[in-house]
């Protein structure tokens, strides 16, 4: 699925507010086409701002790089890209019809393109039935449904997506992670900004966490998780003082029996521990792999190595230390602004 | 061409979708049918079936197209359009930039394929469409009215509908730069009407210093005559001295009243000018529709001594005064009025539009 030429791929990505705050901070990322990335980041950490940023909503105070192979900032870029803003908020005297067409005219799609994607984009959001009334009498889900058909109506390569399930019901949100895997089959890349985790988890290719507007981790889940990768075996009575003997194996005692921690992947190295529990009669209760969740990984990135304590939320008001400018790889066709 | 068009659509739609804007056109469509139920005749006035006998009011001080011409362009025009339509305008179009601009809707347009300008100039302009089409529909009206009830079909009334837009369009500036900066719709409408309250009293203060220069200018002309007829006639000492003395005076006054004149005439040559644009209908209809109307009588406008409201030292009626302040004022052409005006509209609409095109949201 992974080109060599990514859908986005940001480099040394700033933003400072006002001189002092510092939104994000050399933040560099690639989503590749037919890829689901996932920004996840506590409150303030800069996601929204870096989705602004390759929207044009928001002007980076340093930014290199392309969007669709396009430099940063280009506006013809944007026919090709669709945006479902956070909060979004269409005028409450439009139908849901009128939205979704008002959005594909501005990106200049031809009358009897948009009407035919309107009406297919309506059915998809089942919202058919709902086409015709004021938005200013929908539910937050139903306005979540037509902002995202309006952000599908122009047949974009990349969608960029900010809260996407935010207010819809949980079915409403399964219809649309099955819309997210749909749009990568079909070799679209797609970013997803979101606060739930478990979401993320189940359709994410890759995902990148911002911390106080700097990547803090990114890679695929497995990647990232990897380390924590390790087996668990409970068993009744004592721990056997021969586990040392396996390298960096622990032991943990929970309320009923002791677990055995094996750090490994690999069942089979995890064999001859079982073999000789049982050749010692021990009495094996469980044997579980185990990996961290998103949400683990999320937590360890946002938490404070040295307080072990989560770090507050926001962008951070202090000016970082002075650095060497980063270079601009040459032929390089990225924009500073 | 696509985008223009859908951006058109969207704001019929938005109108369309403003109560006020309907309240607005019923009223309009009420002014003109009480224009229409007004008649004139030999006796005095009519209302549909009643009719009020009148000594000054009937069609042998008025003739029948002149009281209808009369009643467009000073209480359809000079009262409702550029008074409580305006007002009622503003109200109802105030929040089309903040609307704009809030977070959420500013995403979604921003994040299409469209220039920042194109995009505020056209928002900027949907709220003029709102009174173009209010005045539009009011001075159609308010022709077929005037052409069937006073036998006059009267074009020059189609020049109503660009200067009460034009006229509008000064103050909408103000409030699309406030509502931009602040992101307010209460905020842009109170500083609009507090901009539109100043440039209201720097045009009445530019208008009233105006008319004393002008008294004391005639003042002193009349009392430097009576100072020559005085040394002519070989008066004595005794007579021209006081004489010598008043002129001196008179001469001081005109001075301070020039003075004072020329920094309201400075403060109003930068702002528009609102009441002079609305103005211009009256001067065009004078010119060129007929609509000459008697001066009021003298009598109950003249001070006890001096003829008028100034305090002259001369005789010099109001009347006359008057007078030669509207020549004064027929005199300021096209382009400072109009042109001055646009000119400060422009710069607050190229401020917009720098602003708007180098702020982040």
């Amino acid at each position: 699925m992974v080109s060599e030429t990514p859908s986005i791929d940001l480099k040394n990505v700033s933003k400072i507010y006002k001189g002092r705050i510092h939104a994000l901070r050399n933040v560099d990322i690639q989503v590749h086409p037919g890829e689901i990335y996932g920004l996840l980041g506590p409150n303030g950490a800069g996601k929204s701002t870096l989705v602004k940023i390759l929207m044009t909503v928001v002007r980076a105070t340093h930014v290199e790089g392309t969007m669709l192979g396009d430099p940063i900032g280009r506006k013809s870029t944007l026919t090709r890209v669709g945006y479902l803003p956070e909060h979004h908020r269409f005028p409450h005297w439009l139908t849901g019809r009128q939205a979704i067409e008002f959005s594909a005219a501005l990106c200049k799609i031809p009358r009897v393109v948009r009407r035919r994607r309107t009406n297919k984009l309506l059915e998809q959001m089942m919202m058919t039935d709902w086409a015709d009334s004021r938005i200013g009498t929908y539910s937050k889900g139903m306005q979540q449904r037509i902002g995202l058909a309006a952000a599908l109506v122009n047949d974009p390569e990349l969608v960029l997506l900010d809260e996407p399930t935010d207010g819809v019901d949980p079915v409403g949100r399964r219809e649309i992670r099955d819309i997210l895997v749909e749009m990568r089959d079909e070799g679209r890349s797609v970013l997803v900004n979101s606060h739930i985790l478990s979401e993320l988890e189940l359709v994410c290719d890759r995902v990148g966490i911002l911390v106080k507007g700097e990547v803090a981790t990114q890679g695929s889940i497995g990647d990232l998780t990897a380390d924590s990768q390790r087996y668990e075996v409970l068993i009744a009575g004592d721990a056997p003082n021969w586990l040392a003997d396996f390298k960096g194996s622990t032991i943990e005692v929970p309320d009923a029996g002791t677990k055995l921690v094996i750090p490994t992947a690999d069942p089979e190295s995890i064999q001859p521990i079982l073999d000789r529990l049982r050749t010692e009669a021990r009495t094996i209760l469980s044997v579980q792999p185990f990996r961290e969740s998103l949400e683990d990984l999320f937590l360890r990135a946002v938490t404070d190595p040295e307080s072990g304590l989560a770090m507050k939320p926001g962008a951070n008001r202090k000016r970082p230390p002075k650095a060497a400018p980063p270079s601009t790889p040459p032929g390089d066709s990225g924009v500073g602004s | 061409m696509i985008q223009t068009l859908a951006l058109l659509n969207a704001a019929y739609r938005e109108l369309n979708a403003r109560k006020l804007f309907w309240v607005t056109m019923a009223i309009s469509l009420f002014i003109v049918a009480a224009f229409a139920a007004l008649g004139i005749n030999e006796r005095g006035i009519t209302v549909l079936w009643w009719e009020f006998e009148l000594e000054f009011v009937n069609t042998q001080f008025f003739p029948r197209e002149v009281f209808y011409k009369f009643l467009f362009a000073n209480f359809g025009i000079g009262f409702w359009l550029s008074w409580l339509a305006s007002i009622l305008a503003l109200i109802s179009t105030a929040s089309i930039v903040p609307d704009m601009v809030t977070g959420g809707s500013i995403d979604i347009l921003l994040s299409k394929p469209i220039g920042r300008t194109r995009l505020f100039l056209t928002r900027y302009f949907t709220g003029l469409l709102f009174v173009t089409v209010q005045v539009a529909v009011f001075t159609i009206a308010s022709i077929v009215v005037v052409g069937i009830r006073g036998g006059s079909w009267e074009p020059w009334f189609l020049l109503a509908i660009p200067l009460v837009v034009i006229f509008f369009s000064y103050l909408f500036c103000i409030c699309a730069l406030v509502g931009l900066l602040t992101r307010s719709t209460i905020v842009a409408l109170l500083v609009t009407m507090l901009f539109w309250l100043f440039i209201f009293g720097v045009d009445s203060g530019e208008r009233f210093t105006q008319q004393g220069s002008i008294a004391y200018e005639m003042d002193l002309e009349q009392v430097q005559l009576d100072l020559e007829e005085a040394v002519t006639m070989g008066d004595p000492v005794e007579v021209t001295a006081p004489l010598l003395e008043v002129v001196d005076r008179t001469q001081g006054s005109y001075d301070t009243w020039s003075f004072v004149h020329f920094w309201f005439y400075s403060a109003k040559a930068i702002l528009p000018k609102t009441t002079e644009t609305i103005d211009l209908l009256d001067r065009t209809l004078r010119e060129n529709a007929g609509l000459d109307l008697p001066f009021p009588d003298e009598g109950g406008r003249r001070g006890p001594r001096s003829g008028n409201m100034f305090g002259t030292t001369s005789f010099i009626r109001q009347r006359d005064i008057e007078q030669a302040f509207q020549e004064r004022l027929d005199e300021r052409g096209l382009v400072w009025i109009i042109g001055s005006s646009l000119l400060f509209e422009a710069l607050i609409l190229l401020f917009c539009c720098w602003r708007f095109s180098r702020r982040d949201f």
